[in-house]
């Protein structure tokens, strides 16, 4: 029987004053931005502006932002839904997400593709299709890529606690340590894949324990703490550049919001959302910094208030964008 | 493994063997991955000395994982790369259906990003290899956009057109048929110019009867349309050489000229590739026909086993020289 992955010992974490502090402040704004734009669009589900559904990622705002904050901007992602936080880092547009949700002729794919489906590859980021974590085995080819060529570049690859349970998330997660390659996989623990829980997903004591049956190191963190997840990335990424291979790391976390907005989540235990309102990652980040005197409440509230105009801007230029000509639809199926 | 013979000729097998190496050689950015292709040199031996030549960086064995490592090469090829992914028989395609419909296949049109990805695949009947090693795909692929599809029918088109294929910069299903590997043979010494996708080739000119056939067909087809010819019977064989794109042009300037249209192909008839040809051909060319399009094609069973149920389920040469002489006749 396996043994619950230990989680990472705290003392053994930098403390506040250790770190960079124009680090620190640049997380926080991408999660405070991450929050402001996903509210927004809420707003926008409710009021019709979007074309179908909308898939948001609260309370993963410490695991999205903490993780592509390890990385170079060079080093390629593949992330999932949950991840507007990686995709604001890399420098994507707020109007640019809310197009696809949309179907603008502006969105990253014009309108081909929509909603989640935004990924840019001018931002290292691969664009998944629905099938998650359908990503997982082209993340590990973008791997290949960079260890073909010689390169030291890793590509951070996100999933759920459901795509553990297919067998794409085997099949890459066993080749890449059978291969060495420069990887590091991200298990995003909310709880509930859709509706299912994760008792009715895996009878494993955890997801970050299956790491040692692959061979490489699995990790366990608080997914709402972001420095913990930033730590435990960092150090697969040190790993994964200096050629020893993958690294798993399990971001424990909750999804506040329903599968996606047309869901009520009603399944889940009211309890259950009461005990993870208390663990909003991005007030505890927060709270955090002003504690340690890295910012304080006025700039945090300054934050907070640019990034709302900031995604209310957005959404007033995603709404003024063009749709589609239907008469280019047959255009572009083959490469030249 | 068999030799150049004295005329410089090289077998169906041979020919993929060196165009993939001519490839592997000109472009450090091809790569080969796939299961035993590396020190056992492949299930059927075609990329025999490849790792000794390559390393193992470039002819890369894999777990025992299709989605996997048709998912890597997808990886790869988003970031410049050229993979060539071998499965080492069209049969096990099915546990990467999923990369090769919703990744590879739709990603340029979703992204605008080229997904220069060859996937080659032994298939095909007539080995006794049985249900679930024997199966001929295309139609399933046939119908997903985005994707080509290459089914050579000679030895010197397995070289021209695998390297019209590698250097695509679009998702290429390279079907190969195992049961011509060592049976085929090009006439003369082996090409290695690339040869287009897209244009048929008239392999043999004819009056009466158009045969629209491809892979194991065109040999097939175009030995029988020789016997035909002792009766009489003019047979013009058209080998199609891609399914996507497909050249119906040529298809169409022959039925025109003959009138009578004939389709054949080993794979199962329902829904098989015959049926978009014989569409195509009754859209286009109804006023020029003198007989309904017919096809020739497999019973709509799994490949048997057994030598006498294979052999029923396979569309003989008596058969087809039969349903021929009957069309053009008529």
């Amino acid at each position: 029987m396996a043994t619950p992955t230990k989680a990472r010992a705290k003392s053994a974490a930098p403390s506040l004053a250790e770190r960079d502090p124009q680090l620190l402040k640049r997380i926080y704004e991408k999660m405070v931005q991450t929050r402001a734009v996903e509210d927004r669009m809420v707003a926008m589900y409710k009021s019709g502006d979007l074309l179908g559904s909308l898939y948001t990622g609260h309370w993963h705002e410490a695991i999205s932002v903490g993780a592509a904050a390890t990385l170079r901007p060079d080093d390629y992602i593949a992330a999932i839904h949950r991840d507007l936080g990686a995709h604001l880092w890399r420098g994507m547009e707020a109007w640019q997400v809310m197009a696809s949700f949309m179907g603008k002729a502006t969105s990253p794919t014009g309108g081909r593709d929509g909603t989640l489906h935004y990924g840019r590859l001018d931002l290292g980021f691969y664009n998944l299709p629905s099938h998650i974590p359908a990503n997982f085995p082209v993340a590990i080819g973008m791997a290949f890529a960079a260890k073909y060529r010689g390169e030291d570049k890793v590509c951070l690859a996100f999933c759920g606690d459901g795509s553990t349970s297919r067998a794409d998330f085997h099949e890459s997660v066993n080749m890449a340590g059978v291969m060495k390659l420069p990887c590091i996989f991200v298990i995003e623990n909310n709880q509930f894949a859709y509706s299912t829980p994760i008792a009715l997903q895996s009878a494993s004591v955890d997801f970050a324990c299956k790491a040692a049956a692959y061979g490489f190191p699995g990790v366990k963190v608080d997914g709402t703490d972001v420095l913990a997840v930033y730590d435990a990335v960092a150090e697969g990424v040190a790993r994964a550049r200096s050629g020893e291979g993958p690294t798993l790391v399990e971001g424990v976390t909750m999804r506040m919001h329903g599968h996606a907005e047309h869901d009520p989540a009603d399944y889940v235990p009211k309890e259950l959302f009461e005990e993870w309102r208390k663990k909003d990652p991005v007030e505890l980040f927060g709270n955090a910094l002003i504690e340690g005197g890295v910012i304080d409440e006025a700039y945090a509230k300054d934050i907070r208030e640019q990034a709302r105009q900031h995604a209310i801007a957005a959404r007033l230029k995603a709404l003024a964008d063009p749709m589609p000509d239907g008469s280019t639809v047959e255009e572009g199926v083959y490469a030249d | 493994m068999p030799t150049e013979s004295s005329n410089g000729s090289v077998t169906y097998l041979e020919a993929i063997g060196r165009a993939m190496m001519a490839e592997m050689e000109a472009d450090p950015d091809v790569f080969l991955i796939g299961e035993d292709v590396g020190q056992f040199g492949g299930a059927f031996k075609v990329t025999k000395g490849f790792l000794e030549k390559f390393g193992p960086l470039r002819v890369v064995d894999t777990p025992i994982a299709e989605t996997g490592f048709t998912g890597l090469a997808a990886g790869a090829a988003l970031v410049g790369l050229r993979p060539i992914v071998e499965f080492q028989f069209a049969d096990f395609i099915s546990c990467a259906f999923d990369p090769i419909i919703n990744v590879l296949a739709r990603h340029y049109y979703r992204n605008g990003d080229p997904m220069p990805v060859t996937m080659r695949a032994p298939f095909g009947a007539r080995l006794r290899a049985g249900p679930t090693h024997s199966q001929s795909v295309e139609s399933y692929f046939a119908h997903v956009p985005g994707l080509k599809i290459v089914m050579p029918g000679t030895a010197q088109d397995a070289a021209g057109l695998l390297i019209s294929s590698i250097r695509d910069n679009n998702p290429v299903l390279y079907l190969e048929n195992k049961y011509l590997y060592r049976r085929l043979r090009s006439d003369g010494p082996l090409s290695l110019d690339p040869i287009p996708l897209g244009q048929a080739n008239v392999v043999r000119e004819g009056r009466d009867v158009t045969l629209i056939t491809y892979s194991a067909g065109v040999s097939q087809g175009a030995e029988i349309a020789d016997e035909l010819d002792k009766d009489g019977i003019s047979v013009e064989v058209i080998d199609i050489r891609t399914l996507v794109p497909l050249d119906i042009e040529t298809i169409v300037n022959s039925v025109q000229k003959t009138s009578r249209a004939v389709v054949l192909h080993e794979a199962s008839r329902r829904m098989g590739y015959g049926a978009e040809i014989a569409a195509e051909v009754q859209e286009r060319c109804f006023w020029h026909l003198d007989q309904p399009v017919v096809r020739i094609a497999a019973k709509n069973t799994p490949v048997p086993t057994s030598p006498p149920l294979e052999d029923a389920m396979i569309p003989q040469p008596a058969e087809i020289a039969e349903i021929l002489q009957k069309v053009a006749r008529a």
